[in-house]
């Protein structure tokens, strides 16, 4: 029996898309599940000692800055001191707000390479364009639809390179996100003359 | 403006350099960005957490000429450089645009820049490429005009970056 843990990179860990994706995944997930951590705890002991019985060890966290978040990155610095007889497999699901999926692929390179670098094999791994709100739309069932063959591809043993994103042209795409952000600006009492603002630290 | 930002301290000589500033990130206090938005949709232009990025960002934003002095870690940038990064996101806006096809943040006041790169530690030829492909995203995203990257160890660095800051007095 495949015996997965969950580590949520998201530094926004409990009110992260990552989260909802995790329980996306988990309602797919056909074999064992024996954690969910979230690096913003920082008690990786915690989950270090679980990696010891694990088989599959998935990393859900967003694109930040083009890469990985430094919550994620303090976190793989730690694992690999941390010594491991049987390394799991590494699988990956990464969502960053534009709408190009690959601008996913420089951080599932670098999670390939702290894999190779520390003996870890390396499985199947997701990449979501859309992102930051793509969970709210129609969209939400190719992402569930997507999730779905992680689990599998990952419980069988294979190696999936999988996307998605918003089926949108981009001038729709763009449209549609300034609309997303400019209600998420009124929600505080922000204009979106006042996000638009040229001002940094208002000067 | 001309920036350098360190993750370690350096003696880099500066003088005969107008408006040139050197930033050793390590003896800074700057925590990590919590993906809160703020930036974006409740203080536009300023972070909320109130420690030292917010002294650093502005001047990546003024700055023309940029260099970076990053450990190297799993072929992008390490920690304290990263922790940085992520802390810039004030200078963008939450809208996008369209940049070169594909969707980018559109800048609030950010100069066109000239980046270099000193990248240290031991790597890989592969861990190169990697992060070669990092700086070639970061470009799109972060308004370079131009970028160039070298690859070291800790021990030739200060050299090779006292040789690429005379150039700037040319």
């Amino acid at each position: 029996m495949e015996k997965l843990v969950v580590v949520n990179g998201s530094p926004r860990a409990f009110k992260s898309n990552s989260g909802r994706l995790i329980s996306l995944f988990r309602d797919f997930w056909r074999g064992e599940w024996l954690m969910e951590y979230n690096v913003v705890q920082n008690k990786p002991q915690q989950v270090f000692s679980k990696l010891r019985e694990c088989t599959d060890l998935l990393f859900v966290f967003p694109l930040y800055v083009d890469s990985l978040p430094v919550t994620l990155l303090h976190f793989l610095k730690q694992l690999e001191k941390f010594s491991l007889e049987q390394k799991p497999t590494v699988h990956l699901i990464i969502n960053c707000g534009f709408l190009e999926p690959w601008q996913n692929d420089v951080a599932v390179d670098m999670l390939r390479l702290f894999s190779a670098q520390n003996g870890f094999p390396f499985g199947s791994f997701l990449e979501i364009g859309g992102g930051e709100a793509i969970l709210d739309t129609p969209f939400a069932s190719l992402v569930r639809g997507k999730i779905k063959k992680l689990a599998r591809a990952m419980k069988e043993g294979k190696s999936l390179q999988l996307q998605v994103t918003m089926p949108l042209p981009k001038w729709l795409y763009l449209k549609a996100s300034e609309k997303y952000w400019m209600q998420y600006g009124a929600k505080n009492g922000i204009t979106p003359q006042q996000m638009d603002t040229m001002q940094i630290e208002g000067r | 403006m001309k920036l350098i930002l360190s993750d370690i301290p350096l003696h880099v000589d500066l003088s005969g350099i107008q408006d040139a500033h050197f930033v050793d990130l390590s003896q800074l206090d700057i925590s990590h960005c919590i993906g809160c938005f703020g930036c974006w949709v409740k203080t536009p232009g300023k972070c909320v957490i109130r420690d030292d990025a917010t002294k650093v960002y502005p001047l990546i934003a003024q700055s023309e000429k940029i260099i970076y002095i990053s450990h190297i870690q799993y072929g992008g940038y390490d920690t304290v450089m990263k922790t940085l990064l992520e802390r810039s996101i004030p200078i963008q806006k939450a809208f996008l645009r369209l940049h070169h096809g594909e969707t980018h943040h559109v800048q609030r006041r950010v100069e066109e820049k000239d980046a270099v790169i000193f990248a240290y530690g031991s790597c890989s030829p592969q861990e190169q490429e990697l992060f070669t492909h990092l700086v070639r995203r970061n470009s799109e995203n972060m308004l370079y005009r131009s970028y160039r990257i070298h690859f070291m160890s800790s021990e030739e660095l200060e050299q090779a970056v006292n040789e690429e800051v005379a150039e700037w007095k040319n």
